[in-house]
């Protein structure tokens, strides 16, 4: 009985939530037209049913060389490569550092040092190496991915309980079944909070990228409007950035829900 | 090797000698144990019963081998402790399950890691969930059980690895008095069904007396053994016995205060 009424609890909150997110969607869409039909700034810029309409136009259709969908296509693309191997990398030093003293003593301070530089800044390098092509785009993704990833990581291995550890020694694991069986899966709501930044990291990098050099993607969709001095082009580039950066942040978390169902209590 | 001598290690499974441990710390050594010296015989309940902070903890480390001896001899089965093995189970006072683990995930971890094929551990897991009374709860993570079906599946854990020496530091020390006298009286079935030598600390003088086929009340820290105490009352023991009222009353009076 109680049970039933905390699901329901919880499903009326939902869709409290739903609702309040719907009104404040459509404020926002409403003071941007009233913005473009009565400010001056706002008069500058195209209002919420041009852009919608270019948006719904463009989807499928043509802007520039390829559809809207296609441009999400090929940002997404970079993002997926450089952040797969770059969270990859990131969680395999973040673990080590923080379970081996050794590997923190030596590769802490060193990117303690490299963290704090954005990856945009590394573009220049980028070039250099790899060119102008997806090379060096997917460098600058791994770079944002793998340096968000790697403090949760470590903070996730350095927390482990102890008395847990103890326990598996007892139960018989070595030190390598330690590592696989106990330290990785209890860094895993560590190292998704890592994920969640770096997703979202990696997603603002790949558009600067974008922005600097490429012939498609959403990043390229705003640099070809402001050349061509398309504000609808621009701004319906922002809003699908806008929705796709979304969307990531959806799939992570839902993503994370499953993964870490025995760190929740009451389901 | 002579009848007897085999017999001898038999019957002490566990030799303590003159045993000391001390840790290092800001204000310099700092003695938890002094000249420390327990037989634990084959298939006996030993409980260790002193005070608060009196070192017990420290003396199931050592036993498990997670912590090292500073002076003396602690032999496991005629041999030095090293490190910790499965042949001597522990069942912490926080647990210690493996929280993205179901509860057959934590009882089979021990065979898994030591290679036992699926179906074989998943069996011999089965059978200890059902001895500690989990049946239908295999699939639950240990967030999903209450504090009494945790330790539950610390004791299957810790049993289904078949040890020759289970070790519990205050097991119960966590639960609510309702709980605790249910899992007393659980453990103690769980022993008579499947008998091993048994070391159970607790600060409880019930708990000890309701258990122990021998009582080792310890001093306060350094601690050391203070008197030995050999219950032979029969099982299951009435807690409002004479007998037991009274061996209550003399090991309480003995016991140094915390204060």
């Amino acid at each position: 009985m109680m049970k039933k009424s905390v699901l329901k609890g919880r499903a009326s909150d939902k869709t409290i939530n739903v609702c309040c997110a719907c009104a404040a969607i459509g404020l926002f869409l409403i003071l941007w037209y009233w913005g473009t039909a009565a400010t001056k700034l706002g008069m500058m810029i195209p209002g919420p049913l041009e852009v919608l309409g270019a948006i719904g136009r463009g989807l499928f259709g043509k802007v520039g060389r390829h559809s809207i969908m296609a441009h999400v296509g090929y940002s997404m693309m970079r993002v997926m490569i450089g952040f797969a191997v770059g969270s990859i990398a990131g969680v395999a030093l973040g673990l080590l550092m923080g379970w081996y003293g050794i590997a923190e003593a030596v590769f802490n301070p060193l990117f303690r040092i490299i963290r704090p530089i954005p990856p945009i800044a590394w573009i220049p390098i980028s070039i250099i190496w790899f060119g102008l092509g997806e090379d060096a785009k997917i460098f600058l993704i791994f770079l944002a991915a793998f340096s968000n990833t790697t403090l949760n990581s470590m903070a996730g291995a350095k927390s482990v309980d102890p008395e847990v550890i103890n326990a598996a020694k007892m139960l018989g694991a070595n030190e390598r079944q330690i590592f696989t069986t106990i330290v990785l899966p209890a860094s895993v709501p560590s190292i998704f909070a890592g994920l969640q930044v770096a997703i979202s990291s990696s997603w603002a990098t790949v558009l600067a990228a974008e922005m600097v050099r490429s012939s498609e993607g959403l990043g390229w969709m705003i640099v070809a409007g402001m050349n061509n001095n398309d504000m609808i082009q621009i701004l319906s580039g922002i809003v699908m950035i806008g929705i796709v950066g979304f969307i990531l942040a959806i799939i992570m978390r839902k993503a994370e829900e499953v993964l870490c169902r025995w760190n929740k209590s009451g389901e | 090797m002579s009848m007897e001598q085999e017999r001898g290690i038999e019957n002490s499974i566990i030799e303590c000698t003159g045993v000391c441990k001390s840790f290092e710390t800001p204000e310099g050594e700092h003695q938890v144990i002094k000249d420390f010296n327990l037989q634990a015989k084959e298939n006996e309940f030993l409980v260790l019963f002193g005070p608060g902070q009196c070192g017990k903890t420290t003396m199931i480390n050592l036993i498990a081998g997670f912590e090292k001896v500073s002076g003396g001899s602690l032999k496991f089965m005629g041999k030095e402790i090293a490190k910790p093995d499965p042949s001597r189970g522990v069942v912490f006072q926080s647990t210690a399950l493996f929280p993205w683990m179901t509860t057959m995930g934590n009882v089979e971890y021990g065979l898994k890691m030591a290679g036992v094929k699926k179906q074989e551990r998943q069996k011999r897991a089965q059978n200890y969930i059902n001895l500690v009374g989990l049946q239908g709860f295999e699939k639950s993570y240990p967030v999903q059980l209450s504090g009494g079906m945790r330790q539950r599946v610390g004791i299957a854990r810790a049993y289904c690895n078949e040890p020759k020496v289970m070790l519990m530091d205050e097991p119960f020390g966590a639960l609510d008095a309702q709980t605790r006298y249910l899992m007393q009286e659980e453990l103690q079935r769980i022993w008579e069904a499947e008998k091993r030598t048994v070391i159970f600390v607790t600060n409880n003088i019930e708990e000890a007396l309701y258990l122990a086929d021998r009582i080792l009340v310890l001093t306060n820290c350094p601690s050391t053994v203070k008197k030995e105490y050999i219950i032979d009352l029969p099982r299951p023991r009435n807690l409002v016995s004479p007998e037991f009222l009274a061996l209550r009353k003399e090991i309480t009076s003995i016991m140094d205060s915390t204060l």
